[in-house]
């Protein structure tokens, strides 16, 4: 032995709190924003999403369940479908669409180990495209009143 | 011998199962699968229409699904957002870490929800394109 010893060795049997490491989930859960880094806050948010457009799925296998029942059904919602709030609510689906599936090429980039250092610069440049396409998207539907 | 309580037993916790790697593959390639299956349903079904909100009256949605590249389209749209969301809610549940029996009624849970949803969206698809 060289006699050096490793850092932290005369501290390891003071009693006190346990600090956590690293951007792992607090005790109080992945959906609480407080402390936490980029990468905790875009997993959350992602969750956040992923829970939306799960709900957002059986909300839209419902509305196309009307189809069954025929052209009046379906043209009742389609009024109310083209409502300025509810194009709003588009918009934000298209929000939810967008972040979970370009926050999903930043984490599968990231866990496959082909970008493992350049998540933070990942989530910046998937932000603007993201931005661009969610501006593009709400002209669209909002310009089609 | 003496026994030593230590923090970590005082609160007996269940052992979480970690994420296997195929469960993170197959979360991946369904999910870089929905971005081109989204993009081209977001496009062909909303982008090109025009009417308010890209939204087709009853006519024009009959005719569209019916038309078999599209039929192909969403029923394998149908089957990855379904398998997508089944992991992504299971995953989202088994954080709150719960008990190994609780853990094994969950992935029952979302087996029979999952099969369900593919049912009924593939009954939807197939009526509606047999009404065009």
């Amino acid at each position: 032995m060289s006699g050096q010893e490793l850092p932290g060795t005369e501290r390891r049997d003071d009693q006190g709190p346990v600090l956590r490491k690293g951007v792992g989930i607090p005790t109080s859960g992945w959906f609480d924003p407080r402390g936490r880094a980029l990468g905790g806050f875009a997993f959350a948010v992602n969750r956040v999403t992923g829970l939306g457009l799960v709900a957002y799925l059986y909300l839209h296998l419902a509305v196309l369940s009307m189809l069954l029942r025929g052209g009046s059904a379906w043209s009742g919602f389609l009024r109310l479908a083209t409502s300025w709030l509810f194009l709003s609510l588009d918009v934000l689906l298209i929000f939810g669409i967008l972040y979970h599936g370009l926050n999903g090429i930043r984490v599968a980039l990231v866990g496959s180990g082909i970008v493992a250092d350049r998540q933070k610069a990942l989530w910046w440049a998937l932000g603007v495209i993201g931005t661009l396409a969610l501006a593009f998207s709400a002209i669209h539907i909002y310009g089609s009143r | 011998m003496a026994t030593i309580r230590t923090r970590g037993t005082a609160r007996r916790r269940s052992a979480r199962a970690p994420r296997s790697a195929g469960e993170w593959r197959i979360t991946t390639l369904t999910g870089l699968g929905l971005l081109v299956l989204l993009a081209v349903h977001m496009v062909a079904n909303h982008f090109v229409v025009k009417s308010i909100g890209g939204l087709r009256d009853y006519r024009q949605v009959l005719a569209y699904i019916a038309n078999p590249v599209i039929f192909t389209i969403e029923s394998l749209f149908l089957l990855f957002v379904t398998v997508h969301a089944m992991l992504g809610l299971r995953s989202v549940l088994l954080d709150l870490d719960p008990s190994p029996r609780l853990h094994r009624w969950i992935d029952r849970g979302l087996a029979v929800l999952g099969l369900v949803t593919l049912a009924y969206g593939y009954f939807l698809i197939g009526t509606l394109a047999s009404r065009a």
